[in-house]
């Protein structure tokens, strides 16, 4: 088993552009996709992202930040999760149905393993 | 929501029957998430989600569905602590974290308080408390809190011993879980086989400690027989457990026993032995229910102490009447068994049933070889039986006079005393 990092990308927010009741179907669909993800075992770890973004950028030798500047694409949450290889957690990526709800973005990162191969 | 009309003594006894019912799976399933040395921290849990349950009631009513409105509560309270354990930054569980974001909190909750993880958890616990670390008293003390929802005045009340000493116990394992770093999970390859031993042998002195009651509240301790075969069971039918033989005989031989319990005591509390109860009240449901399980124990190709006690059980139980009993069959039993378990405790069974096949002269011959016993009272009320049957009734009061002394239960000594009597009559006559 190896750890992936899905990062999700979204075209606005779940939270303001969805009506009340497509709201409802995605927390419900969201929480059942996560639930079948935790009974595989495959779920490591999920969590939205907040507002308030910060990003920390180094310009001719000084560090500074700044709010992070989002254009119509926002960085909606990230799932930590464990699949045999790329190609399944491509997969459970797909699965995800954010899908149906938004334009979305999910990118799959392998992370190293501790030792490495 | 139509609510039932509160009746201070109905909700009381409902919740008794809740607590008993769903506390041993509250507190294995909060176990998960706050971790095993933070088990006394569920129990905390359980109670306070109890105790809340109980107010509200009293106030609005029983709801409708006691157990639902029961588990929404000690979610909601296992929220809580998650979020307040983290800032103490308590160790926590592989899966607390997941109460800490929005996105997986509440499939969190479905999921793992679902009936088939809390079948695992309690699995879990059953392992945890029957650790070869934590002694023996420490043990069953930490099974009947745990696992089958008894508080520490019932726990004391049955074992005749002051609340004290019995929370001692659980500090004691409690210590040991933290000492040890005893992990709530069920073991795997071959340290299960050892382990799972070590889960039987806890779980058989749980069962005997309300089958052979020695003194003590009999309606709590009544309870600890059934406890004994609910733990067995989830045992016998996880997929975790790969080798199940055992376990199988075990269960076979405590419903085998149990099937007994109705027919071993009269109206008044006196017991009423084997020879002389009842068949008709022996419950044939339990006891083909052993035999399903003696089956699957498969017992013609795996010997062991639980499979060769369920099958001299069964005997027992396939017998329409005291003498039409397979006592040779029983006795054949009890040699195989002397063959991996000789203790004086299996001799003094097996002379019982020497006496049966060999006579009275054979078994008390045999007896008295027997050196470690002496503060045992079955041991003179045995020896008593014996010499009755072979009439001599002076020795024999002699050694009821022993077992009177030694015996605990009130209704023991009333039996005793009855025999006693019946042997002066003898001398008399």
């Amino acid at each position: 088993m190896k750890d992936f990092l899905l990062i999700i990308k979204t075209e606005g927010s779940v939270w303001s552009d969805l009506s009340p009741d497509a709201l409802q179907r995605h927390m419900q669909q969201g929480g059942q996709y996560i639930s079948k993800l935790m009974e595989e075992g495959k779920l490591k770890n999920a969590n939205p992202i907040d507002k308030g973004s910060r990003i920390i950028t180094e310009e001719k030798g000084t560090i500074k930040d700044g709010p992070f500047n989002e254009g119509k694409e926002l960085v909606a949450g990230y799932f930590h999760i464990v699949a045999t290889d790329i190609d399944e957690a491509v997969a459970i990526a797909k699965g995800n149905p954010i899908f149906e709800d938004i334009p979305t973005q999910i990118e799959v990162h392998p992370l190293m393993p501790v030792g490495g191969e | 929501m139509e609510r039932l009309l509160p009746d201070q003594v109905e909700i009381d006894s409902l919740i008794d029957k809740l607590y008993r019912q769903e506390a041993g799976k509250l507190i294995a399933v909060l176990t998960r998430f706050f971790g095993a040395e933070h088990i006394e921290l569920s129990e905390d849990v359980v109670q306070d989600a109890l105790t809340e349950a109980l107010s509200n009631w009293k106030v609005n009513g029983v709801p409708e569905n006691p157990s639902g409105w029961l588990y929404t509560v000690a979610k909601n309270k296992a929220l809580n602590v998650i979020r307040k354990e983290k800032n103490r930054k308590a160790g926590t569980s592989d899966i607390a974290h997941f109460l800490d974001s929005i996105w997986t909190t509440q499939p969190a909750l479905d999921y793992f308080f679902s009936e088939r993880e809390i079948q695992d958890d309690q699995l879990r616990m059953i392992f945890m408390c029957c650790h070869p670390a934590i002694s023996a008293d420490s043990q069953i003390a930490l099974a009947l809190k745990t696992l089958c929802g008894f508080s520490i005045k019932e726990i004391a009340s049955a074992f005749v011993t002051c609340p004290e000493n019995i929370h001692k116990r659980l500090v004691r394992a409690r210590k040991t879980i933290r000492d040890h770093q005893i992990q709530f999970e069920v073991p795997v390859g071959n340290e299960l086989e050892k382990r799972l031993k070590a889960v039987q042998e806890t779980i058989y002195l749980l069962f005997n400690e309300g089958y052979n009651a020695s003194g003590g509240d009999m309606l709590i301790r009544n309870h600890f027989s059934d406890e004994a075969i609910r733990l067995t069971s989830i045992a016998v039918s996880h997929v975790a457990i790969k080798s199940k033989e055992t376990t199988h005989a075990l269960l076979a031989l405590m419903l085998f026993n149990s099937a007994r319990f109705a027919a071993r005591t009269d109206e008044y509390g006196n017991i009423i032995t084997l020879e002389h109860q009842n068949r008709l009240l022996w419950d044939r449901a339990r006891i083909r229910e052993g035999f399903i399980h003696l089956q699957k124990s498969h017992p013609h190709q795996f010997v062991s102490k639980y499979h060769i006690l369920a099958i001299i059980s069964s005997y027992h139980c396939a017998a329409s009447s005291f003498e039409s009993t397979n006592w040779i069959g029983i006795l054949h039993e009890y040699d195989r068994l002397l063959e991996i378990d000789d203790t004086s405790i299996v001799r003094l069974n097996r002379a019982v049933v020497v006496a049966k096949v060999e006579g009275a002269g054979q078994a008390l011959a045999q007896l008295e070889e027997i050196d470690d016993l002496n503060d045992y009272h079955l041991y003179h009320s045995v020896k008593a039986d014996l010499q009755t049957q072979l009439m001599q009734y002076l020795a024999a009061i002699d050694s009821l006079q022993c077992a009177y002394k030694l015996a605990i239960i009130p209704a023991e000594k009333v039996l005793i005393k009855k025999r006693m009597a019946n042997c002066k009559k003898k001398i008399q006559n």
